[in-house]
């Protein structure tokens, strides 16, 4: 009960400012540590406890991961281009940086099926061609 | 004569020891099977089998978006990106059958109360699932990712008549009560 109260704490108070589930999903494994692969929010910690607001997160990953997964490429690429206009780097930098260093794939919830992160994975990739694709024949629009 | 009887006392005692260790060996095997096919159902049922998932991959939106959108290398990377994604899915779904199969074959029926008639036709599914399997792999190698459609529906549906049946052979390895969610947060470290 106290996790899925925090949970819906926490999509209310902090992802509603990250409507979009690549966003939502980024954000949420940056709150992970890497070392111990526990999710760390200090306010959601203090207003339940540690193990509960962690656990809340990991629920949260999840759904974000879920709902990633189900959206179409379409759709993907539309929110990878929302989402690198929101970083303010030049598309060309986020491109190339996205495409070499593949930083989704340390994005994905800790127990998600290979498959599943697999196809995200495969995805993404095509969605970064088609964004380079769209750059190198209208490269005003999108480098402004 | 005290001979003879230690003799056949310490033959009796090896025996024993033999028969106990071929028997303890068979329960061993037979929990690694159950642990096993636990695993392959789940895998399944959660990863492998869900209608969204299934749609998701073999969704031909996504072909015609890349179709009208993008270049022929870009077609070319995506037919060949999906193909990758699919044929993993095959060899997936069939590692897992594989592994309730072999749980059926062995240990299955000293745990679980299946009927002769529905042990012969879980039998049928599974040749005709596996066969299904190589025949959609062939397929797909040959022809893209998109070339059976209803082959990947039907391989799905007999896919999840055998889970329907492996999840009732190994209901006796599910707890009978709910963990509460708060209980269930456990903070694992990873590994």
């Amino acid at each position: 009960m106290d996790v899925q109260q925090a949970a819906d704490d926490f999509r209310r108070r902090s992802l509603s400012g990250y409507p979009r589930p690549l966003d939502r999903l980024i954000y949420l494994a940056s709150m992970r540590d890497y070392n111990t692969g526990l999710y760390y929010h200090d306010g959601l910690a203090s207003r339940y406890s540690q193990e509960v607001a962690c656990e809340a997160m990991a629920d949260c990953h999840r759904e974000a991961f879920r709902n990633l997964l189900g959206s179409s490429l379409e759709d993907l690429v539309d929110q990878m281009d929302g989402y690198m206009s929101s970083t303010h780097t030049s598309p060309l930098d986020f491109l190339t940086a996205w495409r070499k260093l593949e930083p989704y794939r340390v994005a994905v919830p800790v127990e998600s099926d290979p498959l599943s992160a697999q196809f995200l994975f495969s995805s993404f990739k095509i969605a970064l061609a088609i964004l380079e694709s769209r750059l190198h024949s209208q490269p005003v629009a999108l480098s402004a | 004569m005290t001979q003879l009887i230690s003799f056949i006392a310490i033959a009796v005692g090896l025996g024993v020891s033999l028969a106990s260790l071929a028997l303890r060996k068979r329960v061993e095997g037979g929990s690694d099977a159950m642990l096993r096919a636990k695993q392959a159902l789940s895998s399944l049922q959660a990863g492998l089998l869900p209608a969204e998932m299934v749609a998701r991959i073999f969704d031909r939106t996504d072909l015609v978006y890349v179709e009208s959108q993008a270049s022929e290398d870009i077609r070319e990377m995506f037919m060949s990106e999906r193909k990758l994604v699919v044929l993993s899915w095959i060899r997936r779904v069939r590692q897992e059958v594989n592994d309730l199969r072999s749980f059926h074959l062995g240990s299955a029926r000293f745990y679980a109360g299946l009927s002769l008639a529905t042990e012969i036709s879980l039998g049928f599914d599974f040749a005709l699932l596996l066969l299904a399997c190589r025949a959609l792999q062939v397929s797909v190698y040959l022809g893209g990712p998109y070339a059976a459609p209803r082959m990947v529906a039907s391989t799905a549906a007999i896919a999840n008549r055998v889970c329907t049946i492996s999840e009732r052979s190994l209901a006796f390895l599910t707890p009978a009560y709910v963990v509460p969610a708060a209980q269930q947060a456990v903070i694992r470290p990873v590994r």
